[in-house]
């Protein structure tokens, strides 16, 4: 249901404040949601400042120098640092993304740093995504071809292929389904523009022959219909997808084919 | 472990055009639901009898009475252009970040021209 307030346990409250320490002119005050799960405490935002003049460009950056030279306490998770694996999927400014794709100098004034959207949070900037992994799970992801005779590759045609371009590039950082309001409200049975971006792509795979069978299984009023074009998942896409048409492009299929 | 907190969600979001519209136009279909049954009611009541006529117009001319129509007016002008945008993605066509862009700014600033349109045809000065 749709609930617009924060539960009393999850309300953010006023966290520490970190003076600069290094003399820098050229301070930037950052705030992050800060929450650890050994205390019974309410989550709570803590204000860095921190000298940009030694400062690289992308908000990763600005994480990873709180975390070496002021706070070690602050966790998030990250990895390859180049926009690959989804690892620092954040909200920014607003604006779900990856850390270490967007750079400060686009966000204006403070630097409001959250972990995505309507999720359950392990700790600080980590959300729990168990839930959308399920959902990926569910629209079984993998090539389905019944043939056991055809013991060599399945060809594919230029064209065909290029129909995959713009849904395979997807790396799973749920930047867009935390993005969705309509996630938000039925996250546990809209499936959400990430998966069903991913079950646009197996739909459309001209090698898989379980068509008919994956279009049935999205088309349901909650799994596939909750898309009301909000296209808050479009904004949000550090990769530049457009989830939004792919659940167009569904619901189009399902309209016209006779399933 | 059920002690987790719920992330910030539509607190922190930010807005933009796509998301506006479409908050604007649930918005504006719930008014246009009250606005229906309220107009029907008008309705009704004028074939009730003459002086209901007269009630209702007084009330029509009065700050608020005005303040309604032209809400009702802004309310259909808006809910119209907002389901023409909806249509027209429902055939896969207009999701280009750029292209939603300016069709939420043709909704938002049609509906206003729509409504100011009406309002002088319906006084005639068109």
């Amino acid at each position: 249901m749709v609930q617009l307030s924060l539960p009393k346990s999850s309300e953010v409250k006023k966290g520490k404040y970190f003076k600069d320490k290094t003399g820098s002119k050229n301070l930037r005050k950052i705030n992050i949601y800060r929450w650890d799960p050994s205390t019974e405490e309410n989550p709570r935002i803590d204000t860095y400042e921190v000298d940009m003049d030694n400062c690289p460009s992308k908000v990763l950056d600005i994480l990873n120098k709180i975390k070496n030279e002021i706070d070690p306490t602050l966790a998030y998770r990250r990895s390859c640092a180049h926009g690959v694996c989804g690892s620092c999927a954040m909200n920014m400014g607003g604006k779900n993304g990856l850390a270490c794709t967007t750079p400060h100098a686009e966000i204006d004034g403070d630097i409001d740093i959250y972990p995505l959207p309507h999720l359950k949070v392990k700790r600080d900037l980590i959300g729990d995504l168990d839930g959308l992994y399920k959902q990926y799970q569910s629209i079984e992801p993998w090539l389905k071809n019944n043939s056991t005779k055809q013991t060599t590759e399945i060809y594919q045609s230029k064209e065909d292929r290029a129909k995959l371009d713009g849904a395979y590039e997807c790396i799973m950082c749920a930047c867009c389904s935390t993005s969705c309001p309509s996630y938000w409200w039925n996250g546990d049975k809209y499936l959400g523009p990430a998966v069903l971006l991913q079950a646009y792509r197996w739909i459309i795979d001209s090698r898989d022959e379980e068509r008919k069978a994956r279009l049935k299984k999205v088309s349901d009023e909650l799994k596939l219909y909750r898309c009301h074009t909000i296209l808050n998942c479009t904004n949000a896409c550090p990769k530049g997808l457009n989830p939004a048409k792919a659940i167009a492009e569904i619901k189009k299929m399902l309209a016209t084919a006779n399933v | 472990m059920e002690n987790r907190p719920l992330s910030p969600h539509i607190q922190i979001y930010k807005w933009h055009i796509s998301s506006l519209v479409s908050i604007s136009h649930r918005i504006t279909g719930i008014i246009n639901f009250f606005a229906i049954t309220l107009i029907c009611i008008w309705f009704a009541l004028m074939l009730l009898g003459e002086s209901n006529y007269q009630i209702i117009k007084n009330f029509l001319e009065t700050f608020l009475g005005k303040f309604i129509l032209i809400g009702i007016t802004w309310s259909f002008s808006f809910q119209m252009l907002s389901e023409v945008r909806h249509l027209i993605m429902d055939l896969g066509y207009g999701f280009e970040l750029q292209t939603t862009k300016i069709t939420g700014l043709l909704v938002i600033f049609g509906s206003i021209v729509l409504t100011i349109l009406i309002y002088l045809i319906g006084r005639g000065l068109i």
